[in-house]
Parts: structure tokens; C-alpha cells; sequence
């Protein structure tokens, strides 16, 4: 799966949780914050992303990231070192 | 094997609190995510309250209750906290004093964030099942208290304290452990713990905290299902939708909890949405409502949750509850035991809830003048004598009770005297 697979992703996650954002074009520079998911929608977000891409570690790996654009590159980079493994 | 669990539980929410909606308007945060966080009051503590006084408040009610021969078998007393007041000499030692105890009697203090009851309470389970003493009881008080002092920093930790603010609470919970568990009887060798090393919140200067709370969260979730998947393998045929009539969760605020039971529901019991609500509200709701009146009392949350769900429950027959501890930096654990309607009735009659509503509901200004006047009884604080008039609304309104206040801190010294 590369990154454009993986930011679809998140931007479908993102609708489902916080339905209100289905007509929003997502940017890598947007903050899930911003867009209104707190961080309990936040952890969700992340959470079914993560299960979609059958990425099983813990969420606490992929902290850090500053908006969409950065979660998207530190999934992927997980990916790969869970596939690789 | 002997029984094991709690003999007897008391919680002290305190004696003022605040309304959380009114706060969050005063510092004009958004009010519909906070009521999303299922947030409503949070007990504050008056300068002349500490930990040591909210542990005594909470375990004197059930001191009372025992006869002399009963008290006096009282051979361990833990304190449970993140808001110690020495770095040596533990609180244990003054609420030893205080509540008259037998001086053969381990005393000390645990520390690990909100895990630290937990921690205290499995002590006193190994005390009692190792049988060393047999008959021997365990005291053991989670006390902890939020006064902060915003430390220098500028706006960015003011802004990260605003939205920790809400969510911070004060008070204890006293819990006797003893071979006649009564309230609460443990599931002997059903526990699954779960720990490593995550800067997710943490106390690292006097009157202060620093994290992420994002972090934290994540850090929660993640020992949330790891923890259970330990206890599974010990504990054969075990399924989290139906073992446990009640789950009890450390609770930072309810809307955490919310989100925890979802995922947790979501990811090991296969649930689907339309069984998640329902069962949040029948299971998990029980838990939240002391939570909701007190606010984060840390190291003692989970046994708060505890006692709502004991108090509030239905237990027309025995009901296991499943109880899920977490505390930053980080270390969690779950664990079970069982209620019945007897131990429901014991633990009744110190009236928590009637306790909760009996407090002082403070104004937004007589909030910020104590605030304001947090410097006062810093950590370290070396002389001070305590007012008890600084707002003469709450100590009136505790004319009636029995209750221990600090009076005066004499070269580091705390001497404490009883209000009725």
C-alpha cells in the first residue's frame, strides 16, 4: 500500500468518525484538531486506520504526528518495517 | 486458600467543588466538547486540606465501625499517591497518628501515577493470602490532590493546564483488606498487568504536571488491551462481554471511558455498534457517576469507579466486576472480584453520595482567590498557619461532621486538629 493509498485512508477514517467533514478536500497539511476530532476521535481515526492496514502495534509507535501528512509517512514507515519483519 | 478482598471502602470527594460546565465558560473553552467529556463537578481542596487530611476523612468512617480488637489488627498502612508532601517521610505516618493505630504496623507510601491504589491494593490482597500473619488486615488510602502552581513557562502551559484544569480533582479513598471481603472479594491470581516506559504525563516539579495528553491517551488504550489479553491467558474461558456484569476503568473523565470501552468492545468482544451503547450504559455508566462528582483523584480514580458501581449497582445476585487500572509513565493492570447485595447494604451506609452532596458549591471567584492563594502551601512550605476562614461558606458547611484539617506547618512539621 503506498502513501496515497494510506492518506485515502485516513481521510475516509476521518468522515466516518466525524461524518459532518464528507464534503472536505483533505490536505496532508491539515490537523485532524482543526478539522474538529478531539482526541478521543483523534485515537479512533488512528485506531481503524491502523486495523484497515492490519497494522497491529501500539498506538503509542506512531505518535507525533503534526497533521495528516506526517501520520500518513509514519504509517507507512511502519508498514513497511511490520512488513519486512 | 483464605478469602481476600475488601472488608470495608469509604471515598472522601471533598468538601468543595466546582461546577465544571461554569469553569470552562470562565475560561472560555469550547462547552459542548466538554460536555462530550462527560465532565460535570470536580472537588477542590481548601488550603487547609491535603492528602493526609483527605485520607483520614475518608478512612475514620471506617475505623469507627470496627471494634478495638478488630481495629487493632490493622498491620499494614499504605498511602497511595502522586502528591506526596516529603520526600522521605511518608503520609502514612501521620494518618497513623491520627487515626489511633496499633503500632506494630507496617507503614509507607507507593508511588506510580494513578496506578499507585491499585499497587497499594495488590500489597495488601499478597499480605493477606501469604497468611504470615493470619488475620492481619491492610489499610490502604489513595489520596492524592491537583494544586497547581502554573510554573513558568508562558502561554503554552497555561493553555495545556486550562484544558487539564476541568479534570482535576482531590480526595481519597480508604479501603480495609482483610480475609472478610465483604464488598468486594478478589479474584485471586486473576490479573493481568501490563508496564513500560512512556513520558506521557507526569509530576516532574512541585505543584505541577506536564504531558501529553494525546500520548496519554494512546498510552491508555493500548495497556487497556494488553492488560486484559494477560488476564485472559490466565484466566480460562474468560470473555469480556459476558464474565463482567460491571467494568470499572481508571477515569480520567467519562469521556475516555466512553471511548475506551468502545474500542474495547469494538476489538476483543467483536461487538457491533448497536451493541456498544447499550452496553456502556448498562455496564460502564455505574462506574463514571462518582467519577463525574469528584473529578481525576489520580491514584485512587479507579476505586472511586469501584465504589459508584458497588453503590449505584443491581446486585440481586453476585456480580463480577472487572476493573481496569492505568497510571502514566506507565504500568496497568486488570483485575476482578466479586459484589453481592450484602456488601452493597455494608458499604451504603457510609453515604458517599449523600457525602458528595453535602459539599460546598463553590463560586468562579471563590475558586480563583484559591487559586490565587496555591503558593501559600507549596511543597515545602517550611511555617504557615492555616485560615480557616478564607472562605468561611465551607468551613460552616462542615460544622456537623468529624472532620481533620491542617492547622498549622511548624519547620516542615504538619499538625492537623478535628473540626465537629
Amino acid at each position: 500500500m503506498n502513501k496515497t493509498d494510506i492518506f485515502a485512508l485516513v481521510a475516509r477514517q476521518t468522515c466516518d468518525v466525524i461524518p459532518s467533514l464528507k464534503d472536505h478536500v483533505f490536505q496532508r497539511s491539515d490537523r485532524l484538531k482543526d478539522l474538529g476530532a478531539n482526541s478521543i476521535d483523534r485515537s479512533e481515526i488512528i485506531e481503524m486506520t491502523m486495523e484497515s492496514l492490519s497494522l497491529n502495534i501500539p498506538r503509542v509507535a506512531v505518535f507525533g504526528a503534526r497533521n495528516i501528512g506526517e501520520l500518513v509517512d509514519v504509517l507507512h514507515e511502519k508498514l513497511l518495517i511490520d512488513r519486512a519483519s | 486458600m483464605v478469602s481476600v478482598g475488601i472488608e470495608a471502602m469509604n471515598v472522601f470527594g471533598g468538601i468543595a467543588y466546582l461546577d465544571v460546565l461554569q469553569l470552562v465558560r470562565h475560561r472560555q473553552l469550547d462547552t459542548a466538547r466538554f460536555e462530550n467529556l462527560l465532565m460535570h463537578e470536580k472537588a477542590v481542596a481548601l488550603p487547609y486540606e491535603d492528602p493526609v487530611t483527605c485520607g483520614v476523612n475518608a478512612a475514620k468512617p471506617l475505623l469507627d465501625a470496627l471494634t478495638e480488637a478488630e481495629k487493632g489488627r490493622i498491620e499494614m498502612l499504605i498511602t497511595c499517591s502522586e502528591s506526596g508532601i516529603d520526600f522521605g517521610k511518608s503520609m502514612s505516618t501521620y494518618i497513623h497518628h491520627y487515626l489511633g493505630l496499633n503500632r506494630n504496623c507496617r507503614m509507607f507510601e507507593l508511588k506510580q501515577a494513578c496506578y499507585s491504589g491499585t499497587a497499594g491494593f495488590q500489597m495488601g490482597i499478597n499480605f493477606v493470602l501469604s497468611q504470615v500473619s493470619p488475620g492481619a488486615k491492610a489499610l490502604v488510602i489513595a489520596s492524592d490532590i491537583s494544586r497547581f502552581i502554573v510554573p513558568e513557562g508562558g502561554s503554552a502551559l497555561t493553555e495545556d493546564w486550562f484544558y487539564a484544569e476541568p479534570s482535576a480533582g482531590a480526595g481519597a479513598v480508604a479501603m480495609l483488606i482483610g480475609e472478610n471481603p465483604y464488598v468486594f472479594q478478589a479474584d485471586v491470581g486473576a490479573n493481568g498487568y501490563y508496564g513500560y516506559e512512556v513520558m506521557d504525563t507526569c509530576r516532574p516539579v512541585p505543584d505541577s504536571e506536564a504531558g501529553d495528553a494525546d500520548l496519554s491517551l494512546m498510552s491508555y488504550l493500548d495497556c487497556c488491551e494488553q492488560a486484559f489479553l494477560e488476564y485472559e491467558k490466565r484466566v480460562t474461558g474468560v470473555d469480556y462481554q459476558n464474565s463482567f456484569q460491571y467494568l470499572s476503568f481508571h477515569t480520567p473523565f467519562g469521556g475516555m471511558v466512553k471511548g475506551a470501552h468502545r474500542t474495547m468492545m469494538r476489538k476483543i468482544a467483536q461487538a457491533t455498534p448497536t451493541e456498544i451503547e447499550p452496553d456502556f450504559e448498562n455496564r460502564v455508566i455505574p462506574g463514571l457517576r462518582y467519577c463525574q462528582r469528584v473529578g481525576n483523584i489520580m491514584g485512587g480514580t479507579l476505586f472511586l469507579s469501584l465504589s459508584s458501581i458497588i453503590d449505584q449497582g443491581r446486585f440481586d445476585s453476585p456480580k463480577r466486576i472487572g476493573c481496569f487500572s492505568y497510571g502514566s509513565g506507565c504500568c496497568s493492570e486488570f483485575f476482578s472480584g466479586i459484589v453481592t447485595s450484602r456488601g452493597q447494604e455494608r458499604q451504603r451506609l457510609f453515604g458517599i453520595e449523600r457525602q458528595l452532596n453535602e459539599r460546598y458549591q463553590l463560586s468562579m471567584d471563590e475558586y480563583e482567590v484559591l487559586i490565587r492563594g496555591n503558593d501559600a502551601v507549596k511543597f515545602g512550605t517550611r511555617n504557615i498557619k492555616l485560615d480557616h476562614e478564607l472562605i468561611p461558606g465551607v468551613w460552616s458547611s462542615c460544622k456537623d461532621k468529624q472532620r481533620l484539617f491542617l492547622e498549622e506547618i511548624r519547620e516542615f512539621h504538619r499538625e492537623y486538629g478535628w473540626i465537629s
